[in-house]
């Protein structure tokens, strides 16, 4: 399977987690992603210049209804930390993280990010799962969803390269 | 012309649209105008975030971003995101003090940052400064009929009336009343649709 094939995977397993409504700021890893969510018909993509506004702009989404994801790599997430904490955790909004594991176990550039990512995410109290394998796509990201909706906080999935299908 | 006299002239105006607030402008809306479509937010800068994921989901729906000049130069690079989805539906609408009210008053950078030439920089097709109370009802009405995405700047002068009741809501509180009003005037289940059966 190449890149697209193994986003297409992850796309399906959004929607199939009832996620309508997706933000994102790429990293060259997930670029094959941002390209599926984008031509997507059901699912509205808000292309993204800060990861910050995200957590606001899935927020109001959400208090009208609409099922989040938030596409970004780990970088953008630590962008993200004040409005996470301020508005998604204050205010009890869910929404699922998507993030690219940089530097992550086998992945050169950036591990002083990657050392930091899980950290973080543990001293905010979200909950974040690493996803490695195409199998476990469908099974997480449902799960995650189902747990980011009914504890009313957002929750982390870490994708790694295998499950992106690039090197 | 402070916040509060704009506020006043456009409370009248705004049937059930929901409005999104920040800092010290809340207090002021939720008298003038007392909703449960009125939500406070708590990031400082993602009023107009917020305010446009709300657009964006409802887009039948008016919704009003009431922004500060502290909120809006923290998150200019909002502006382009909201742009380039243009939301109809959403009127922002910004009160610039040249300073942060809600955090003690010293100066932001708005004395040489011009919000309606950031806007328009940022592709906001509408973007206008008003200068009276009686201009920003008038570029109120008017946006809010084109129903194009629409900037409304007033330079005004800081603080408020002294005798507004204070907000008897917790934040909390506020999400989930604001939530239930989506709810019904939208007539939609929004939170926990299988509290009460089996799903």
């Amino acid at each position: 399977m190449n890149a697209q094939q193994h986003a297409a995977l992850i796309v399906a397993g959004l929607r199939r987690a009832g996620i309508e409504f997706v933000a994102t700021l790429p990293d060259e890893k997930m670029v094959e992603v941002v390209r599926a969510v984008d031509q997507d018909r059901d699912l509205k993509h808000v292309p993204l210049c800060r990861e910050e506004e995200g957590i606001g702009i899935c927020a109001g989404a959400y208090l009208a209804g609409k099922k989040t994801a938030l596409v970004m790599q780990n970088a953008g997430f630590l962008n993200s930390c004040n409005a996470l904490t301020t508005t998604s955790l204050q205010f009890q909004i869910p929404t699922l993280l998507l993030i690219y594991y940089a530097g992550d176990i086998g992945d050169r550039g950036f591990t002083t990010l990657g050392s930091v990512t899980e950290p973080v995410l543990h001293a905010m109290g979200i909950r974040a799962y690493v996803l490695r394998k195409t199998d476990d796509i469908d099974e997480t990201l449902c799960g995650a969803q189902i747990l980011a909706d009914d504890s009313k906080r957002p929750v982390a999935v870490l994708l790694t390269k295998s499950v992106l299908g690039v090197k | 012309m402070q916040r509060y006299d704009c506020l006043k002239a456009i409370a009248q105006d705004t049937g059930n649209a929901l409005a999104v607030c920040t800092g010290w402008g809340a207090r002021e809306w939720w008298a003038l105008r007392p909703s449960e479509g009125n939500l406070k937010t708590r990031t400082l800068g993602l009023v107009s975030s917020i305010a446009a994921g709300l657009a964006l989901a409802l887009p039948r729906r008016k919704v009003i971003a009431i922004d500060g000049d502290g909120a809006f130069l923290m998150n200019l690079c909002g502006l382009p995101t909201i742009a380039l989805q243009n939301p109809e539906n959403l009127i922002h609408l910004l009160f610039d003090n040249e300073c942060y009210e809600a955090s003690g008053g010293t100066a932001t950078a708005s004395s040489v940052a011009d919000a309606v030439t950031l806007a328009k920089g940022a592709g906001y097709k509408h973007a206008a400064w008003v200068e009276s109370p009686g201009e920003f009802r008038a570029a109120f009405v008017q946006a809010w009929k084109r129903n194009e995405l629409s900037l409304i700047a007033a330079k005004v002068e800081p603080g408020q009336p002294a005798d507004l009741p204070s907000l008897r809501l917790d934040e909390i509180e506020n999400k989930f009343r604001f939530m239930r009003y989506v709810e019904e005037t939208e007539k939609k289940n929004i939170l926990n649709p299988g509290f009460d059966s089996k799903l």
